[in-house]
């Protein structure tokens, strides 16, 4: 077994954003359409609606979009698109309106000084966000995150987006089948085929027809119709650490036509989870994700409407009705096995307090798209590879979110005091808190090159949330060193925060002007 | 002072006049202007030509350069403006085209004439009348009035022009480093020109179609108003030896 069994065809299963983002990276790079180009095919079940909640990205996703050739005027008029510059997290240390960000944006020179050690003695005057960065003022202020001057993708502050998950996935199905040369089958699969090897080798489909692949990509969702359902790969629960299994989501319309839209995903914490709240031009995504053993799902619904009724008419939150998803908090032992690889949630899942859906679907399209096996008979080291990253980047994403948890001081339920309970941290995480209260969290202590959450992310949230780390002091020459440069940092940002907030239009300025010129694309 | 337009009329401004003469004080002082094909000819023999993004609306429109800062028009001396063509968005202030809402007819957009009441260049004692004394109107205003109608037709066609270019991939960022007598450097940020290497290997195709629609030569235009680009650095350290 050689070169005899070359991959020309992948089959992707599930036409939800996972379906669709996977078939357009991987058709942009490898020619589909073309002659001697990949064949890539996917099948849609008409009888499954898309979950549809991944509504927050990261600024990853302007290169996805323009890898795979699409404009950002289009995609920003079609899929009620707005832009997110980061997180602000609403009474997660006290229970109160207390607030702070978790901007996109790397401090200046982040790799070469140290500005959380300076700021430490600074921490009374300025938030830690504040005073690295302009995009925190500039949120406050629900400002975009560039000017109509601004080419396609390019940014003054780094921003990524807010969509509507539904008008997404048409979109990008409107793409690949028309621009990209992605086959389309609409129909159901009634039986996975299998080769004596142990292979995939074809799916059976309601029609009767049979289709047939080299490699078969997973993408239906919890369902996890192959990888779950065929392979009987376990599933590997988190519950331990994130308490969150249940989530109740609900689409809210806008007031009027011209109510500001926030430029951050607000996450508000309650007794037993905290509330997502997404800004998109013509309604909000709000949803309660919450733990089953903390709270009734009565309870919860309770929780969401008076949020709603607050923030929203309040006929609305009386009577609106909820749609209620439940996921078991976790991923699958390894995410490819055979020529079978799972994308989306059918892979695993976790509470979305950091947006990682949509970018774990990103990073494994992209790694698929990259090391495409170009035969069977190598398909297993990349599998292992693969397999080696995700599950790492699983477990990163895990000891992060239970970051946010582990620093609160909230005591008024059951469910923040078990949040800090030892047995409920990851080790990893325990042995980083302790080195982090003598040194900020820094590119050497994180243990990949390229690490989902980096260092920069870890400092907003920890400062954010009150954590004391020793500050600068006489021993240590690379304080001594670079504390005036430091000092000029902090003043630099504070000129260049000024000069943000007087030159970056509103969200619904930027918008409104997107869909009457566009961007240009220089 | 910040505009104030007003759709013109032979009652109110009976015995308006509006001094001709070019100079900061009437505002002259600024560093570009927008142009179109139209007078390319007589644009690019006096100044560069670029592309700018209109700052509220993000779309390109070529424009004449006078100077490297805001507000510095190196055209501009004691004398008045020192060039043998001035673009016609100078010389149209401080009338401007507007246009009208009328309800009869299928036509519902008219065009009219209006005059910035708030620029110096509008008084009652000194410069061009605008109407005779017995309610007809000026030759000056006539002559502005066609002015003005040959800027709205010549404003239509810019778009079309840049759509074309942009199609084509024919529009690039450029920035000029200017490096003056006093060894101070200069750069020009913000300004877009033509993609030569993209223009040399277009496809007989789209130069038929460009030439057709005689956006050719408007391109040609633009590559051979570089030229000027000197006059206007010249133009600088000329001033640098006056200082």
């Amino acid at each position: 077994m050689t070169m005899s069994d070359p991959v020309n065809t992948v089959v992707i299963v599930g036409g939800g954003t996972a379906g669709w983002l996977t078939a357009g990276l991987l058709a942009a790079e490898h020619r589909c359409g073309q002659e001697s180009g990949l064949k890539v095919v996917l099948i849609e079940s008409p009888d499954v609606s898309p979950i549809g909640v991944g509504e927050g990205t990261w600024p990853t996703m302007r290169t996805s979009l323009q890898t795979m050739g699409v404009s950002e005027t289009d995609f920003v008029r079609h899929c009620d698109a707005s832009f997110k510059q980061g997180t602000r997290f609403i009474g997660w240390l006290h229970g109160q309106d207390e607030s702070y960000y978790h901007p996109f944006y790397l401090p200046p020179r982040f790799h070469e000084i140290d500005l959380a050690r300076h700021w430490q003695p600074l921490r009374e005057q300025v938030s830690y966000a504040d005073a690295v960065t302009p995009q925190s003022q500039a949120c406050d202020r629900d400002l975009a995150p560039k000017q109509i001057t601004t080419p396609e993708f390019a940014s003054a502050l780094n921003y990524g987006y807010h969509l509507d998950a539904g008008k997404f996935s048409k979109f990008l199905e409107g793409h690949c089948v028309e621009k990209l040369g992605v086959s389309h089958i609409l129909d159901n699969v009634v039986a996975v085929n299998a080769a004596d090897n142990g292979d995939i080798q074809s799916l059976s489909l309601n029609s009767g027809e049979t289709v047939h692949g080299d490699l078969f990509v997973d993408c239906t969702g919890f369902a996890a119709l192959l990888l779950g359902k065929h392979y009987d790969i376990p599933y590997c629960s988190k519950r331990d650490y994130l308490f969150n299994d249940r989530a109740l989501a609900i689409q809210v319309p806008r007031g009027s036509p011209d109510e500001a839209i926030a430029s951050t995903t607000l996450s508000t914490a309650q007794r037993a989870g905290w509330i997502w709240d997404i800004a998109l031009p013509k309604r909000r995504g709000v949803g309660y994700v919450y733990s089953s053993a903390y709270t009734s799902d009565e309870e919860a619904e309770a929780d969401l409407r008076h949020y709603i009724s607050e923030t929203a008419d309040k006929d609305f939150g009386e009577t609106c009705s909820p749609r209620q998803i439940k996921f078991s908090p976790g991923h699958r032992e390894k995410l490819w096995h055979r020529n079978c690889v799972a994308i989306g949630l059918s892979g695993g899942f976790v509470e979305p307090l950091e947006a990682s859906a949509l970018v774990m679907v990103e990073l494994s399209a992209k790694m698929l798209s990259e090391q495409l096996p170009a035969n069977r008979s190598i398909m297993d080291i990349v599998a292992r590879r693969f397999n080696e990253k995700f599950l790492y980047d699983w477990h990163r994403i895990i000891e992060f979110l239970k970051l946010h948890y582990v620093l609160s001081k909230r005591d008024d339920s059951d469910y923040w005091r078990d949040n800090r309970d030892p047995r409920t941290i990851p080790p990893d995480l325990k042995e980083s808190l302790e080195l982090w209260r003598y040194q900020s969290p820094r590119y050497q202590d994180l243990f990949h090159a390229d690490e989902l959450f980096p260092a920069a992310s870890y400092r907003y949230v920890l400062y954010g949330m009150d954590f004391e780390t020793e500050g600068p002091n006489e021993q240590r020459r690379s304080d001594v060193a670079s504390r005036t440069e430091a000092e000029s940092l902090f003043g630099d940002n504070i000129k260049r925060t000024k000069q943000v907030l007087k030159a970056l239009p509103t969200n619904r300025e930027l918008i409104s002007k997107i869909h009457e010129f566009g961007f240009q694309k220089i | 002072m910040a505009n104030n337009y007003v759709m013109l009329n032979n009652v109110e401004h009976q015995n308006v006049k509006v001094i001709t003469d070019r100079s900061a004080q009437y505002g002259d002082d600024v560093e570009s202007a927008l142009t179109f094909p139209l007078e390319f000819r007589n644009i690019q023999s006096c100044y560069p030509i670029f592309f700018r993004k209109d700052a509220t609306t993000g779309q390109f429109s070529p424009v004449a350069l006078f100077g490297f800062q805001p507000r510095e028009n190196l055209y501009l001396t004691d004398d008045g403006w020192d060039a043998h063509y001035i673009p016609l968005m100078i010389r149209r202030h401080p009338f401007l085209i507007g246009f009208q809402q009328v309800q009869d007819q299928g036509d519902t957009r008219q065009a009219v004439v209006s005059i910035d009441m708030n620029s110096p260049r509008v008084n009652e004692t000194e410069g061009e009348a605008l109407f005779l004394e017995h309610g007809g109107i000026s030759d000056y205003l006539s002559a502005m009035t066609e002015m003005l109608e040959t800027i709205r037709l010549a404003n239509e066609m810019n778009a079309g022009f840049v759509d074309a270019l942009l199609k084509l991939d024919l529009i690039e960022a450029v920035t000029m480093q200017v490096e003056l007598k006093d060894r101070s450097k200069n750069e020009l940020l913000g300004y877009y020109t033509i993609n030569e290497d993209k223009l040399q290997q277009l496809d007989s195709e789209s130069l038929g179609e460009l030439h057709s629609q005689h956006y050719l030569e408007s391109i040609f235009m633009i590559l051979a108003s570089m030229s000027c680009f000197r006059t206007l650095v010249e133009k600088k350290n000329d001033q640098l030896d006056d200082v």
